[in-house]
């Protein structure tokens, strides 16, 4: 099974919403498709998903284009849209029948889902009296309920406490464990690296970067230096051209050129009898990459 | 189709639980009700020969006497009430008490050209005294007085001005019952098309504005969506108008008194034949149809739930022109150009026919090709709406122009 996209682009009156864009997923996993906000994520994934007819390029699933009808695909909006007033059982039947499914699979799916998520004592109860994680979780099991191979969430994790966001990590371990295909939009970086092997940063509708995140890294070679030792450090790291980049108590974060600097930092920093605690050399992060090149198109 | 009947359940199971159709629905068979009982209290009290006046102070003046015995007459008539002899010399005095206190009045008989003329004092135009009566006793009194002059005894008076009693028949089919029928039937109609037409509109703003359009469109097509909102919304307004008239119906048979007229006319629902009813029933669902595809549109137009008002202003302002066009050229008779532009446009037509249909006054083939105008009508309006639907269902902000949005590529 593979989604590929091809060459999408579309178009609002004068702008240019997406232009040109491709991607593909070749096995099951978590696809990123980072950028700022009106990037053209959003219509990206519409776009993908036939609710938006693009102006050229397609999308493709199995080689068969992609339309509300031939595949079975669970969409979470980054606007959570849940009817307020309706209790959350009968919504969610509801969101499962229009998927196709019978009342009785959809309900049983629907229960399945609220007992995982630890909300079945909400299911008789409107959602407007739910608290917004809560909802939040109901819009989740509203795109899980028919259990789609290909799964499209739009900033999943905002608006989530951290035990909410670990029981959604978990759920999305475990639907990779299940093949399922996911493509997740944030701009959470460190979400994205925690969970994407393949990326693609979008600016203005265009395609900035793009590709395996390690590979993408990797070009990057290491640029950040971190070491945990006391402050007499930041004198040698001035001394040998090092630009500090984040402070913690007795953690610092430095960026270098290379190899080459980080190990004369650390043979002055030895010389001075400064034992250090911790010492990293690394590749930048995503957020860092996104900033650079986000700040490149500006 | 199966997504049709999920939307149309849930929008139906939804709607019909909202207070706004329960507290109208009831408020609607109550009115029903009570005007039903006030046809047992008008119809009981319709025998009685005198007023009750209960209370009231009439200062009656009549220096030259020129209706003998006229002060008596009305205290007979209105029974409960004093009527004081009163002076020309004192009116001032009778009208200061007229204007200060309640129930007070005054009457003064003048000559003019020979003959007695009477003037009715009141405080004002909304006092509750009858001119007519007051005016109608002492003209008998005056003819008795007359009549006696010329030897006509007490038996031979009363004979003269014995009050026939009458009943109305018409040779056309309008009546005074379908003539109402008609125009409580055009008002239902309108407001029913309004107010489902509104529910639609409604139900759309609500669903766009708090996001679970995004949830719904990657399920159903926008068109699905459309048609099963205002199937559901249709089958309720229906619903809730073949039970008013049904519940009507009902009041008309077990409360409304057997003997009951409307102003002379014995009340009658013949006009009411089945033909007539499922020609109603149809003319209804085809405006409620036109209009409601409208309304859709107008509630994926707005991007906040209280910008949809505006938004529905053409639409309102197009139902309104529409009426006032279908009803003041139905209930005026007229057979002008006007009336058969209003008998054959598509947005007027449901407020022109069902007076019609009561009340005569139509040929079958008017009927079949306003019915056909109008369904040609509904399908075109509704595909060009479907487009423009599903263009501006998740468009947000400002708002687009409509050619813009129709030629938006789906």
């Amino acid at each position: 099974m593979s989604l590929r996209v091809n060459g999408l682009t579309k178009s609002f009156g004068d702008k240019i919403a997406v232009n040109n864009v491709s991607f593909s997923m070749e096995k099951p996993g978590v696809f990123g498709l980072i950028g700022t906000n009106g990037a053209g994520k959003t219509t990206t994934i519409r776009s993908v998903l036939g609710i938006m007819t693009p102006d050229s390029g397609s999308a493709e699933w199995n080689g068969k284009r992609i339309t509300r009808e031939t595949l079975s695909f669970g969409y979470m909006p980054e606007e959570r849209g849940i009817y307020m007033k309706t209790k959350v059982l009968e919504q969610l039947i509801y969101f499962g029948m229009l998927r196709g499914m019978t009342k009785a699979d959809a309900k049983k799916s629907a229960l399945s889902y609220l007992d995982r998520l630890g909300i079945m004592e909400y299911k008789d109860v409107p959602a407007e009296k739910l608290s917004k994680g809560n909802q939040q979780k109901v819009q989740l099991i509203s795109t899980l309920i028919h259990d789609p191979v290909l799964i499209f969430l739009d900033e999943p994790f905002s608006g989530l406490d951290p035990v909410n966001a670990v029981m959604l990590s978990n759920l999305i371990k475990e639907l990779v464990e299940n093949k399922r295909y996911i493509v997740m939009s944030s701009h959470q970086m460190n979400t994205v690296e925690d969970y994407c092997e393949n990326i693609l940063l979008l600016h203005n509708g265009r395609t900035v970067l793009q590709g395996n995140l390690k590979e993408i890294k990797k070009g990057y070679g290491h640029t950040n230096l971190v070491i945990s030792a006391d402050e007499r450090v930041l004198p040698i790291a001035e001394k040998n051209g090092l630009v500090l980049l984040a402070k913690q108590p007795e953690t610092y974060e430095f960026k270098i050129t290379g190899d080459a600097m980080a190990e004369a930092f650390l043979k002055d920093v030895v010389a001075a009898g400064i034992m250090p605690t911790k010492y990293v050399v690394k590749e930048p992060s995503l957020n860092e990459i996104f900033i650079e090149k986000v700040g490149e198109e500006q | 189709m199966k997504q049709i009947k999920t939307v149309f359940a849930f929008t139906f199971r939804d709607a019909v639980r909202k207070k706004a159709f329960i507290i109208s629905t009831a408020i609607t068979l109550i009115i029903i009700l009570i005007l039903s009982f006030l046809t047992r209290l008008s119809s009981s009290s319709g025998d009685e020969e005198t007023e009750y006046y209960g209370g009231y102070t009439l200062y009656y003046i009549d220096e030259s006497n020129l209706i003998k015995g006229g002060a008596d007459a009305l205290a007979a008539a209105m029974n409960g009430s004093a009527v004081i002899q009163g002076s020309a010399a004192q009116l001032d005095e009778y009208k200061e008490k007229i204007n200060t206190e309640n129930g007070v009045y005054a009457v003064q008989v003048t000559e003019q050209n020979g003959q007695p003329f009477i003037t009715v004092i009141s405080k004002d135009f909304m006092s509750s005294i009858s001119y007519d009566y007051i005016t109608e006793v002492l003209s008998k009194t005056y003819t008795a007085n007359a009549m006696r002059e010329y030897g006509l005894d007490d038996k031979a008076i009363a004979l003269a001005q014995t009050e026939l009693r009458y009943t109305a028949e018409f040779t056309g089919e309008m009546n005074i019952n379908g003539y109402i029928a008609g125009i409580l039937l055009t008002m239902l109609i309108f407001f029913a098309i309004y107010y489902y037409g509104y529910g639609v509109a409604m139900s759309i703003a609500t669903e766009k504005t708090s996001r679970v359009m995004e949830t719904l469109v990657v399920s159903a097509k926008p068109s699905r969506i459309l048609i099963g909102k205002c199937l559901a919304m249709g089958l309720l307004g229906l619903l809730q108008f073949a039970g008013t008239i049904a519940f009507a119906a009902l009041c008309k048979e077990v409360i409304i008194p057997d003997n009951f007229s409307l102003l002379g006319a014995p009340l009658s629902f013949d006009a009411f034949t089945p033909e007539a009813i499922l020609l109603l029933l149809l003319y209804f669902i085809l405006g409620y149809a036109l209009y409601a595809v409208l309304n859709a549109v107008c509630g994926a137009l707005v991007s906040k739930i209280e910008d949809l008002n505006s938004a529905l202003m053409p639409v309102i302002f197009l139902s309104l022109i529409s009426f006032y066009l279908g009803y003041i050229t139905a209930v005026s008779g007229s057979e002008g150009t006007l009336a058969k532009v209003a008998l054959y446009l598509p947005f007027s037509s449901p407020f022109m026919i069902p007076f019609k249909l009561i009340n005569g006054g139509y040929t079958a083939s008017q009927i079949a090709i306003s019915i056909a105008l109008l369904v040609v009508s509904i399908l075109v309006i509704t595909y060009i709406c479907i487009r423009v639907y599903s263009a501006s269902v998740l468009h947000y902000g400002k708002r687009q122009k409509l050619v813009d949005l129709y030629k938006t590529k789906l």
